[in-house]
Parts: C-alpha cells; structure tokens; sequence
C-alpha cells in the first residue's frame, strides 16, 4: 500500500513531510506537507498548517491549507484556517470560517 | 500483518508520533516513537528517537533505546544504536546491535511497574546532591522567585566540579642560594 495512514488513536506532533498521498484518522499536529493528496477522514483531526495537491477534509482541520489542485469540504467536515486553492467546494452541512484566495 | 497506521517510506517526521494503535514505519522519524500496539520498523526504515511498542520489530535502523512490552526483535537488516529492553528479545544473525540488552518482566503487566521503579533512584538523588551542595539557591529564589529558580541550581554543581587549583610545592633552593641563607 502506497503512502502513509495516520490511524484512529495516533497523535503524530511535529513537521510531517512526504511525497505520497497521506490519510489521517488520527491526530496530526504542526505542519503537515505532501506532494500528493490529503485525505480527513471523519475522525480525523489536524492542527496543523498543510501544503498538498489535494485537501479532503470529512473530520476537522485547524490551520492554513494551501493545495495546488483543489480542497474539499466534505459534509460534517470542519475547517477553521484559510484555503489558497485554485479550486474550493464546501459541501452542504460542512463548516468553515476563515478567508478563500482562489489565485482571481 | 497489517498494521491500523503507517508512515510511508518518502515520508519523514521531525517529532514525536505515539498513541493507542499499530504502526508501521517506512520512512523517517527524528523525534520518539511510542505505541501500546505493535511496532515494525521497516528495512529502509530511520527512527533517531526512543521507540516503544507491543511487539517491536526492526529491520531499518534505530538510534536510540527500544523498549518492548511484549518483544523486541531485530531482523538481519536491522541495526540498533541503544538499549534493549523487553520481556523477550529477539537478534537475528546479520543484524547489527551496539547498547546493552535486558530481558526483563514476563508481561506487560509486570514489565512497567519493574521499569518504573528502576527509573526513580536516579532522578530522585541528583537534586539532593545539587540542595546539599548550594545553600545559596533559597535566597536566591526569595529574591526572585520566577524565572531565577534554574540558574543557582545550574550553577552550584559547576562550582562543586571545578577542581581546586594545583598544588605546586616551590622548588627547593640551589646550592647558592642556600649558602646565601646560610650568610645572613
């Protein structure tokens, strides 16, 4: 299996930095940079700033995102940070507070 | 086996990564690495850190000491720069250890208290050693007591280090000067 899972009960703090795509269902706090995508899932927390391709957020992320492809919201997601991304979507029931620079 | 987390093998952490699962790691770790599930430490695997787990296997490289509550085993790819402890330990042929090695505890149940109360001597005698050597530091801490609190503690046992100057006796005098003394 490619890339790295960060389980449920896993508390990673400090910088994490990757090539490959990365899964948190744990806890990952500080920086989190990746080549490839990032995928919360609903469990997931993150208290970190977080470079990537791609952002899928279904748990929580608490930090500035910025994706050179696209971030997503998913429902019962929450993010509180902003999103520098060319493409953003929050997804009905998903909540966000912070500021969009979509490159415009 | 499969493990519930894994950090791949382009991935590197500069920190401590713990928690109440099985890891799995490929990639780098600078920081220490604890689990209550089980541990594998991959062959192109790096952890500079204290690493602890269930089960711990190794077959990358490990700088620092390793702990199993379970089981420690080294694979022939693995190298270790550290300690091991655990109920039972494992050294396949072709890896490479350097630290002391202890069997000890038969469970994890036993394991931890033993540890534990191994550990508290140490701690508890060096800052007696620092009180009975510096009477100053209470003043000092009356004087001002938040931030100074560290630095007389710092201290005192630096002065008690230092040795105290040689002791060079005088050269004897001459011959001449001798007869010198001898003349007044």
């Amino acid at each position: 299996m490619a890339g790295s899972v960060v389980g449920a009960g896993l508390i990673i703090e400090g910088e994490f930095t990757s090539d490959e795509p990365v899964v948190v269902e744990g806890t990952v706090r500080g920086t989190l940079f990746t080549a490839e995508a990032v995928s919360i899932a609903a469990d997931g927390v993150v208290e970190a700033d977080l470079q990537a391709l791609s952002v899928s957020i279904a748990g929580q992320l608490t930090g500035n995102v910025s994706a050179s492809s696209r971030v997503d919201i998913q429902a019962g997601g929450r993010l509180i940070g902003d999103v520098k991304a060319a493409r953003f979507t929050i997804a009905d029931g998903a909540s966000f507070r912070g500021n969009v620079d979509m490159d415009v | 086996m499969a493990y519930a987390s894994v950090i791949a093998g382009s991935a590197v952490i500069r920190g401590n990564v713990r928690g109440d699962t099985s890891l799995e790691i490929l990639g780098r770790v600078e920081g220490d690495v604890g689990v209550t599930g089980d541990l594998s430490i991959g062959p192109d695997a790096v952890v500079v850190g204290t690493v602890s787990g269930a089960r711990v296997l190794i077959g990358g490289s490990v700088e620092g000491d390793v702990t199993g509550t379970d089981a420690v085993v080294v694979a022939d790819t693995g190298r270790v720069v550290g300690d091991l402890v655990a109920p039972r330990i494992g050294i396949s042929e072709g890896a490479q250890v350097r630290g002391s090695v202890r069997t000890e505890g038969t469970s994890s149940a036993r394991a931890t208290p033993r540890a534990s109360a191994e550990a508290r001597p140490a701690p508890v005698e060096r800052p007696r050693a620092v009180v009975a050597a510096a009477p100053p530091p209470p003043l000092a801490v009356a004087a001002v007591p938040a931030s100074a609190t560290p630095r007389p503690a710092a201290v005192a046992p630096i002065a008690k280090k230092a040795p105290p100057p040689p002791v060079i006796p005088a050269p004897r005098p001459g011959v001449r000067a001798r007869k010198k003394l001898a003349r007044r």
